[in-house]
C-alpha cells in the first residue's frame, strides 16, 4: 500500500445567489487522481449535482441536518482533468445564505472507501470509522450552533481545519497526518464551545500493491 | 503559503449574482479591508432581506440600483500559478 499524495486545496465561503455557484481549482497532475467536494449550506435548497471540468462528479451523500437546518454534502471525481478548471455546484433553487466549500486533490489515491454520518450529539462528539485498508487517510467535517473547537484525527490529535459560517459553524479541511492509518477502527472526535455537533468522517484509500509505506516488524 | 481570492460580484440577469475572480492577494489587510467593505454593503443586504429574496418577495437588483459591484476575498487557496489573475497589492489596483 501507498498513502495517498495530498494536492491542492481551495476553501471558499461566498453566498451564491443563483441557482449554481462556479468555484475555480487546480487539480494536480499524476497517476491516480482523486479529487473531493465537501459542501455545507442551509437546507433551503438541495444540491442537484456537481461538476468538474464539466464532467460529473459522483455524489457520495446529501444529508440533511434538520436539527441545524443544514444540508451537508460530499461528491468526488476519480482521475479529474488536471490544471485550473471549474468546479460547478449546483442547486435545486436560489441559495441565498453562505455555503462552505471545501475542494481537495489527490494523486496516487485508491478512491473513496468507508464512510459514515453522525448527526449533531453532545460535545464532544466521539465516532469511529473502520479503514478499510492500510496508508488511507480520512477527511472529517462538523457542524454546530456554537464555535468548532477541534478535529480530532484520531482521537486525541488536533488537525487543522478551516471555520466557515454558513448562518451555522462549520469546520471543513481536517484531514489525517501524512502517514495515514492502519486498516481497522479509527477513533475520532469533534469538540464544539456548546451543546452539540455533528460528524461525518470519509476514508481517503491508499494504493493497493505499491509496496507498504510502513515498516512492519516480523518476529521470527 | 495561503492566497486570497478576490472575487467581483454583480448582477446578472434581473436575480442572480455573478462572480469573477479578479485577482489574488496574501496580504491579510487587504482581505479584511474588502470583506469589510462587502459586509456593510451586499453581506448586510443579504442577511437582512434573505427570507425575502428565498420568498421572492424583493429581487436582488434592488441592491444593484446604486452600485454597479462588490468585492469579496473569502476563498483561500495554496496555489495561484495556473489562474491567470493579478497579483494584488493595493487596494487601487481593483
Amino acid at each position: 500500500m501507498a498513502v495517498p499524495t495530498k494536492g491542492n486545496v481551495t476553501n471558499a465561503n461566498p453566498t451564491p445567489g443563483a441557482n449554481s455557484k462556479t468555484q475555480a481549482h487546480t487539480q494536480n497532475t499524476g497517476n491516480n487522481r482523486l479529487l473531493v467536494v465537501q459542501l455545507t449550506m442551509a437546507n433551503t435548497v438541495n444540491y442537484s449535482g456537481v461538476t468538474y471540468g464539466g464532467q460529473a462528479m459522483t455524489q457520495l451523500h446529501s444529508t440533511n441536518r434538520s436539527g441545524l437546518s443544514q444540508r451537508m454534502g460530499f461528491f468526488y471525481l476519480v482521475d479529474p482533468p488536471t490544471g485550473n478548471n471549474n468546479c460547478v455546484i449546483s442547486f435545486t433553487g436560489s441559495q441565498w445564505n453562505p455555503i462552505s466549500i471545501h475542494i481537495r486533490s489527490f494523486t496516487d489515491c485508491g478512491g473513496i472507501g468507508n464512510y459514515e454520518r453522525s448527526g449533531a450529539s453532545t460535545t464532544p462528539n466521539t465516532k469511529t470509522l473502520t479503514v478499510s485498508q492500510d496508508d488511507s487517510l480520512i477527511m472529517i467535517t462538523s457542524c454546530s450552533t456554537y464555535a468548532i473547537q477541534t478535529q480530532q484525527i484520531p482521537q486525541g490529535t488536533n488537525r487543522t481545519f478551516v471555520t466557515h459560517n454558513t448562518n451555522k459553524q462549520v469546520a471543513t479541511g481536517a484531514i489525517s497526518a501524512d502517514a495515514g492509518h492502519s486498516a481497522g477502527t479509527v477513533s475520532l472526535r469533534a469538540t464544539s464551545s456548546q451543546v452539540s455537533i455533528s460528524l461525518d468522517r470519509v476514508e481517503i484509500k491508499g494504493l493497493s500493491g505499491g509496496g507498504s509505506s510502513r515498516r512492519r516488524i516480523i518476529i521470527c | 503559503m495561503k492566497y486570497y481570492i478576490i472575487s467581483k460580484i454583480e448582477l446578472e440577469g434581473t436575480d442572480s449574482l455573478k462572480y469573477t475572480d479578479v485577482g489574488y492577494t496574501e496580504d491579510i489587510d487587504i482581505v479584511n479591508e474588502i470583506n469589510e467593505q462587502y459586509d456593510s454593503t451586499l453581506g448586510k443586504f443579504l442577511g437582512e432581506n434573505r427570507t425575502k429574496l428565498e420568498l421572492g418577495e424583493i429581487s436582488i437588483n434592488t441592491f444593484f440600483n446604486d452600485i454597479d459591484s462588490v468585492n469579496e476575498a473569502r476563498t483561500e487557496v495554496e496555489n495561484v500559478e495556473e489562474l491567470n489573475i493579478v497579483h494584488i497589492t493595493n487596494l487601487n489596483q481593483l
